[in-house]
């Protein structure tokens, strides 16, 4: 979850990170009275906002006014403005680069700094963190030496290091980034961004991560891995992916309804494909049972071929359910268990929705 | 033989009392693998599948010394308290099948793991199989344990839901398994693929390893690094999910919670590129795994 950058500030705040004066408006707002010049921000998650013209500067009131509207009502990314941050221009001597974040090869923090930093930061020095360390003086002067910042400046950074350092540990932070942190000219540091990423796992566990995509194929895929190696099969075919989403673990019933009816709500599809490897413990037929409950609810009912490739745990239980359910109700199902490649199911889907050489696929309507 | 754990594997199950505890706990004993203990703090005294729970670790050890892995399956929340106490009372194997679990609490206990030579396998694991010895976790459970039959071949996989799928497939053409690792797909893990690959070079019954890794990290990369470094000799085969990310945008995060993709490494390219200079074998299906091991397995590498 990445905060955007007047968050980011607040949670600075509260861990004493000095960040300029500021304040936060929004549409039929107005900027605060005042005459000193000041950068105007839009609020946004991109990390190309400046290049897409996301942050003005403005010499007087009429003019913070006027360029406050102006990205109100812009996008970018495709991301609509509904916040802009107004902000104190801050007089820099020098522009650094500290940050925190997790890496795989130590497995654990990196601190990394660079005393190029602001827009055009290349390559930053990064130093592990020993979690049963933390990061004390010794190692921050190791480090901020190591990457050449000046001795004067490094009490004053390792303050700020210190202070980020516990909010990316207390707050369960994946990033805590500032890019740049002034030097002002009175020699006080202050944090001229802040980009934050907090953990989901501690947040929001067990979202489910869901993208919608440009084609017409609705994917209902199981597990993080095989759902990757379906939607690349599927493309390779030919195939045009409606989403990307994914269920894992042994889902209830009620979970995949609901997935199945967002999934399969969208207008236009031509197939809607149920993917997905032969489970260790999955209930097979609770899933699946699952699926049809969120199938009969989607009006108009869905007319077009539903390929479903599954195993594991009681799957003979939800094929003879589904085989028995389309007789009676009509809906179009081609089933395949493990004796059927995932990518060949991929390859079926395609000829089925896209209709190209329509013939009778083997193991239609079979428990393959 | 086999890697981490075989017929003399006696399992402590921390957080036996729940749903999932008492499950693997059942799994464990119908393959035949001993679980002598489980731990639920409040909840000593009580008996899940005829094992004894105790408070703490520290009461099972007392009276099971033979305790050699434990099977972490209590709550997130509880994951990091829990593998710290079985860091401490230094049970080598400790296996985290919990998932969701923070990258803060994964790196402390992986930490404090190394420093204490205590090996973590997960979190998110779905388990660990060696084929007719042992099972630890959710792989193969009852219904479908037949697929994973006694071989050759050695599997490391991100994907827990994979493990089963490749499983049937290898064994379809014929290739048995030595062990199967679910090491996990987050971000942070305990054992990654180089780490498993220096067990599986000494292991005697061990002739080739496949690997089913995910855009995101940098394991395959380290994989490939090791695998250069060492001059590994078995041929290993790898699987890489995750091409369609490459037209997405580089913040959209896929699959499991490690797929973050950073500073040039972590793409599919670049572990296509990493494995393919060490000379891992990369198959773009399942079914194509059992193919290159034909081919490979029979000529002396």
């Amino acid at each position: 979850m990445k905060l955007y950058e007047y968050e980011g500030k607040e949670l600075f705040k509260k861990y004493n990170i000095p960040v300029p004066k500021g304040v936060v408006v929004s549409r039929g707002e107005e900027v605060p009275d005042g005459d000193e010049p000041v950068f105007l921000k839009a609020q946004v998650k991109s990390g190309d906002r400046k290049k897409e013209g996301g942050i003005l500067e403005a010499k007087n009131h009429a003019a913070a006014m006027k360029g406050a509207w102006e990205l109100l009502d812009k996008k970018i990314k495709g991301e609509q403005v509904e916040k802009v941050l107004v902000e104190e221009r801050v007089d820099a001597a020098k522009e650094y680069y500290v940050s925190f974040s997790y890496d795989s090869d130590y497995r654990a923090p990196v601190l990394s700094v660079s005393t190029k930093g602001g827009s055009g930061i290349a390559k930053a020095h990064i130093v592990p963190v020993d979690m049963l360390w933390g990061v004390p003086n010794f190692f921050l002067r190791d480090a901020l030496t190591a990457a050449g910042f000046p001795q004067e400046d490094i009490a004053g950074v390792s303050r700020v290091a210190q202070s980020s350092y516990s909010l990316f540990i207390k707050e369960y932070a994946l990033l805590a980034e500032m890019n740049p942190l002034f030097k002002t000219k009175d020699g006080a540091f202050v944090a001229g961004d802040a980009k934050i990423i907090l953990d989901d796992e501690k947040y929001n566990p067990g979202e489910r991560r869901f993208l919608d995509m440009d084609g017409d194929i609705a994917v209902l895929a199981s597990g993080g891995g095989a759902s990757l190696l379906n939607m690349d099969a599927l493309l390779r075919c030919g195939g045009r992916p409606a989403n990307y989403t994914e269920y894992s673990g042994n889902p209830k019933s009620d979970v995949v309804k609901e997935l199945t009816k967002r999934v399969l709500s969208r207008p236009g599809l031509k197939g809607c494909w149920v993917v997905g490897g032969t489970a260790n413990f999955t209930d097979i037929y609770e899933t699946l049972k699952g699926f049809l409950d969120g199938l009969r609810g989607v009006t108009p009912k869905p007319n077009y071929p539903i390929v479903i490739r599954r195993d594991g745990p009681r799957r003979a239980e939800a094929f003879a359910m589904l085989k028995e359910v389309s007789e009676k109700e009509g809906y179009d199902f081609h089933l395949f268990g493990s004796d059927t490649a995932m990518a060949d199911t991929a390859k079926i889907m395609v000829r089925e929705a896209y209709g190209k050489k329509k013939r009778s696929p083997r193991g239609s309507q079979k428990t393959a | 033989m086999s890697i981490l754990i075989d017929k003399k594997t006696r399992i402590l199950i921390q957080g036996i009392t729940g749903n999932e505890g008492a499950r693997a706990c059942r799994e464990a004993l119908a393959y035949g693998t001993k679980v002598l203990a489980g731990v639920t703090p409040g909840k000593g005294g009580q008996r899940v599948e005829g094992v004894p729970v105790y408070n703490t670790i520290a009461e099972a050890m007392r009276i099971h010394a033979a305790i050699n892995t434990s099977l972490i399956v209590v709550p997130g929340v509880f994951v990091k308290d829990a593998a710290l106490e079985a860091i401490h009372a230094r049970i080598p194997l400790i296996v985290i099948l919990t998932e969701h679990v923070p990258a803060a609490d994964a790196a402390l206990i992986v930490h404090t793991a190394r420093r204490y030579g205590v090996r973590i396998v997960g979190p998110s694991s779905i388990g660990i199989i060696s084929p007719g010895k042992a099972k630890i976790g959710s792989i193969g459970t009852a219904e479908i344990a037949h697929v994973f039959r006694p071989g050759p071949i050695g599997v490391i996989s991100k994907s827990g839901g994979m493990t089963a799928e490749i499983a049937v497939v290898l064994g379809r053409a014929g290739f048995g398994q030595s062990t199967v690792v679910g090491i996990g797909g987050d971000l942070i893990i305990g054992s990654d693929f180089a780490d498993l690959l220096v067990l599986y070079k000494d292991d005697p019954e061990t002739r080739a390893i496949v690997l089913f890794g995910e855009v995101g990290g940098t394991y395959e990369e380290r994989a490939a690094e090791y695998i250069a470094q060492a001059r590994f000799k078995k041929p290993v085969v790898a699987l890489i999910a995750g091409r369609f990310a490459e037209a997405l945008s580089e913040e959209t995060v896929l699959g499991h919670a490690g797929a973050i993709v950073a500073r040039g490494r972590g793409s599919y390219a670049s572990k296509i590129r990493a494995l393919k200079k060490a000379g891992v074998h990369i198959a773009s299906s399942v079914e194509e795994i059992p193919l290159i091991l034909k081919r490979v397995m029979g000529r002396k590498k």
